[in-house]
């Protein structure tokens, strides 16, 4: 079953085309990363299926029907949104803020808020003010706050940016359990390309449309890395995986996987 | 503040509250007996009811139901605008408001008898609310920013005219008008009771019902929205909910400063910032502080008074500045 469905999206921010003809799918329980460099449209493409932004022409439907269709509470129970730029001069308390993710239900959901702070290691700083917080201790609070909003279906723009890599690898494993368990759906922007091959399905973006799209083993090769990212793929190799190469296949980035630090570190 | 436990927190909270509800009737009780004459309340006459009746219970009302009206709105605008220094004054209403009370003055209330002052500052706050709130959309989306530069700008222009108004008038007109604007609650009467008592609880009720909507709306417009709410409409709610609070306000108790401004901050500094709590404490506590610096403004130069807004900020600025030193005022260290 489809869970997001963005059909031939057409979307400017006032002067010339951002997002041209984009159609792309997340089935229900996918576990989905969208890459693509800054300003690719990675950050516009996740605001449209959250329907924050409303595309000039196409549609975005959510499990079938129009985003625009729902009430603001059936929607929030069913998609959230984790934005990039988090507000940091928010005057609550730490647990006050995460206990927001409360909203939208009329009922206890799920994860309680001592999970939520056990999972995000915010135990010891849950009556701390926001604005104590560091960059990093900032972004885990937002997660938890989304971790008990509890949607089936999760948008996060570069939740692993300015993470330490203990929370880094601990939140991927939480929304791999979280898929595994309730069957949630994930997209999830980032540019780190050491973390792609954790994702089930790849979506990469180039100037505003989809470049390619697949299990990320068969659609990255060197080319298209060297497209996306905009960069000489001898020199990556050399530069991250420290001149080790497989002689099998020259040009395909799968295969370096096992030198790949993160990689072996996930598995 | 930092290492506070939950339940403690919580207890203080609840105490403090009470201790504010009590601070409150007390005040209430006992600006009924004081004035220029004191009444003893086991030995009244029948000239210490009448007063009491007539004169002072009125204004009393008004008098909390003017900071009730200024304190939340300022709780209200804090949050919605995102900015620690915004207060009801901050949206031009109440230039506007002031100017039209000010030629009401200077042309001595010619139109309609008593109800010419109230009723002009009223039209006046409510012409130039929807001015602000027409210059500071933008496709129909309330923007805080506009808003706020919107109702600056505004204010200015009115503020202008005010001064050639009141240039060009004589001395009588004038003095009046000066105390006007610092805040007069002389003119408080039954007839205005119910007027204010409609526009001003209407204007609670909606942002009480949206106070949940408003904290959402503190995490930034994106969160405010993926937890269920539409910031522009909420916006807009709160918009018309603090127009219409203002706007009794001002038509009732001339421009009261300090209220909307610094209460919700010194609120802040006890119960935290969730608007469920923070907007009825910070209109119970600015009732309560309007209340008693009028108390003490009608009596200390009797036969004479003191504009209550004067009397407001000489109270209420040094302990928020006390406040400011001692604590984290704005939930940061």
């Amino acid at each position: 079953m489809v869970a997001l469905d963005l059909k031939n999206i057409h979307f400017s921010y006032g002067k010339g085309s951002f997002i041209h003809d984009l159609t792309m799918t997340a089935d229900e329980g996918g576990f989905i990363g969208l890459i693509g460099v800054n300003g690719s449209g990675k950050s516009t493409v996740l605001k449209l299926a959250a329907g924050i932004l409303k595309p000039q022409s196409g549609a975005v439907d959510l499990r079938g029907r129009p985003i625009g269709c729902y009430k603001g509470k059936e929607r929030a129970r069913l998609i959230s949104y984790l934005p990039q730029i988090l507000s940091f001069n928010i005057p609550l308390r730490v647990k006050e803020f995460i206990a927001m993710g409360f909203y939208p239900h009329d009922r206890l959901p799920g994860t309680s808020l001592d999970d939520a702070l056990e999972i995000t290691g915010l135990q010891g700083k849950k009556n701390s003010y926001m604005a104590e917080l560091s960059g990093g201790e900032r972004k885990r609070a937002y997660i938890a706050m989304t971790l008990i909003q509890g949607a089936d279906i999760l948008l996060m723009d570069e939740p692993l940016a300015n993470l330490d890599i203990k929370y880094q690898i601990e939140l991927i494993k939480l929304l791999r359990t979280l898929k595994d368990e309730k069957g949630i759906t994930v997209i999830m922007a980032l540019h780190d390309i050491n973390m792609m091959f954790q994702f089930d399905v790849l979506h990469v973006i180039n100037r505003g449309q989809l470049a390619a799209s697949g299990a990320p083993r068969e659609i990255m090769t060197g080319e298209l890395l060297e497209k996306t990212f905009d960069i000489d793929f001898k020199t990556f190799k050399k530069m991250y995986f420290f001149g080790q190469s497989d002689k099998n296949s020259k040009n395909r980035y799968f295969s370096l996987r096992d030198v790949s630090i993160f990689h072996r570190t996930m598995e | 503040m930092g290492n506070v436990k939950p339940e403690k927190r919580t207890d203080m909270n609840k105490k403090g509250i009470t201790a504010l509800v009590f601070l409150t009737l007390l005040i209430f009780t006992s600006s009924v007996f004081i004035g220029p004459k004191l009444i003893d309340p086991f030995r009244m006459d029948k000239v210490a009811r009448e007063i009491i009746i007539s004169i002072r219970l009125p204004r009393i009302i008004i008098s909390i139901l003017v900071g009730a009206a200024l304190g939340s709105s300022g709780a209200i605008l804090q949050g919605m605008l995102r900015n620690p220094l915004a207060d009801p004054y901050i949206l031009g209403l109440s230039s506007g408001s002031a100017l039209m009370a000010v030629v009401s003055l200077l042309f001595d209330n010619i139109f309609f008898g008593l109800f010419t002052l109230p009723m002009l500052a009223f039209l006046g706050a409510i012409a130039a609310g929807a001015a602000v709130g027409a210059l500071g959309q933008k496709k129909g989306n309330l923007l805080p920013e506009r808003l706020l530069l919107a109702g600056v700008g505004l204010g200015f222009l009115f503020s202008a005219a005010l001064m050639l108004v009141m240039s060009l008038s004589t001395d009588e007109g004038l003095r009046r008008a000066t105390f006007w604007l610092f805040g007069d609650l002389s003119m408080a009467d039954w007839t205005l009771v119910p007027y204010g008592i409609a526009f001003i609880l209407l204007g609670f009720g909606l942002s009480l019902w949206r106070a949940k909507a408003l904290n959402a709306l503190m995490l930034g417009d994106e969160v405010a929205y993926s937890l269920g709410f539409s910031p522009s409409k909420e916006r807009w709610v709160l918009f018309l909910a603090v127009g219409l609070m203002t706007a009794s306000s001002v038509s009732l108790g001339g421009v009261v400063g300090f209220i909307g401004l610094l209460v919700p901050h010194i609120i802040r500094s006890f119960v935290g910032s969730d608007n469920r709590i923070l907007i009825p404490m910070s209109a119970l506590a600015g009732g309560a502080l309007l209340c008693a610096a009028d108390t003490i403004g009608r009596t200390v130069v009797a036969p004479n008074e003191l504009p209550a807004g004067v009397i407001t900020a000489i109270i209420g600025a040094p302990y928020f500045l006390y406040l400011l030193k001692k604590k984290d005022l704005l939930g940061v260290s």
